[in-house]
């Protein structure tokens, strides 16, 4: 296979996707006509893409959905805005190197408020435990929600796409 | 660009309209769900994980600027946290019920009923379904990620490099070995599925 060709290969899905410009789009159909080869592999392509189209969709949520998520809302939201302004009213300093320290202090929180064993399996990632570390030092942590939003503090803090 | 009518949902609940935040989840919500179920087989832990994206929506909403499609948004925090639970495995598998709800019963998977089919149709769907669950699972995360977006949800290449912070390049590269990899994986389907 010449590089030219390993180059159309490359482009035979977004071919099928429709999102090559209209110039490359013609280039790569050109080649196409004069190559089994990388025909072969846009039938393949197509074909799976056909296939995953015959997907059943996902099973639908049961009802009483919104109401279960609106009790729930109800329950945890003020806590975690509560928290997060705290958190953010804070000098926060996020990266804490010391692996240890951070473990010994999450088994510690955890110790102290009898937490649940699925809480001490989340301190098992690095970049838990520096959250725990920095909220423990802190002394904010005071319910499972609060650590749902430790967790996931970085996604809630992610700026805008 | 087209007004987004969701950015500016959003924007009221900014500022303070609670109603306006319901009105997305009632939109999105379900959408999302289907989302999350691209990731865990499990339609309880699916819902859970909708929840978990819409309240970090709740609580992180005045990250949200409205030069962004409401979409977008959603699908970068819907992404990131279903990614974080393919991380995570189970391990924090728990039935998630209501007692206050309305319906505080458990989910059960087995009343989960799609629309009417055969029971042969049901059988391949079901085959299939494992079958694509086990190669998604088997590509690496970014991939999985771009191919989600682009295959089930439909998104075009650009957004979905705005959704994973990535360039189209990488989306079209994303997108194309990972469909390379369904292909492969899917190979013996594809007779069968030109006939059905």
């Amino acid at each position: 296979m010449t590089r030219r060709e390993i180059h159309v290969e490359e482009e035979l899905t977004a071919l099928l996707d429709g999102a090559l410009e209209p110039a490359r789009r013609a280039e790569v159909e050109a080649h196409l006509a004069g190559c089994a080869g990388c025909r072969a592999g846009r039938d393949s392509l197509a074909a799976a893409l056909a296939t995953i189209g015959t997907l059943p969709p996902p099973a639908p949520p049961l009802p009483g959905f919104e109401q279960r998520f609106y009790a729930r809302l109800a329950r945890e939201a003020p806590r975690r805005r509560s928290l997060l302004e705290r958190l953010g009213a804070r000098p926060l300093r996020w990266l804490v190197p010391a692996t240890g320290l951070a473990a010994a202090l999450a088994v510690g929180i955890w110790v102290r408020q009898d937490r649940q064993r699925a809480d001490l399996e989340m301190a098992r990632h690095l970049d838990l435990l520096e959250n725990y570390v920095e909220v423990a030092s802190l002394d904010l942590v005071e319910t499972p929600e609060d650590l749902d939003v430790v967790v996931h503090l970085d996604e809630i803090r992610e700026g805008h796409p | 660009m087209a007004p987004d009518p969701d950015a500016a949902l959003m924007v009221a609940f900014q500022g303070g309209d609670e109603a306006a935040f319901r009105a997305l989840f009632e939109k999105h919500g379900r959408a999302t769900m289907a989302f999350c179920q691209r990731f865990v087989k499990d339609a309880a832990r699916a819902e859970e994980l909708t929840q978990d994206v819409f309240l970090k929506l709740h609580t992180g909403a005045d990250r949200y600027q409205p030069s962004a499609r409401f979409t977008t948004f959603l699908y970068r925090i819907a992404t990131n946290h279903c990614l974080n639970e393919v991380r995570r495995g189970e391990y924090r598998a728990r039935p998630e019920i209501d007692p206050d709800s309305e319906d505080g019963s458990p989910l059960d998977p087995d009343a989960l009923a799609g629309p009417a089919a055969t029971p042969e149709e049901e059988a391949r769907g079901n085959a299939l379904s494992r079958d694509v669950e086990a190669m998604l699972s088997r590509l690496p995360e970014s991939q999985r990620a771009a191919f989600v977006l682009a295959r089930f949800e439909g998104l075009p290449y650009e957004e979905i490099a705005l959704v994973l912070g990535t360039t189209v390049p990488s989306v079209k590269s994303l997108v194309h070995r990972a469909t390379v990899s369904a292909a492969r994986a899917l190979e013996s389907w594809s007779g069968e599925g030109a006939e059905a």
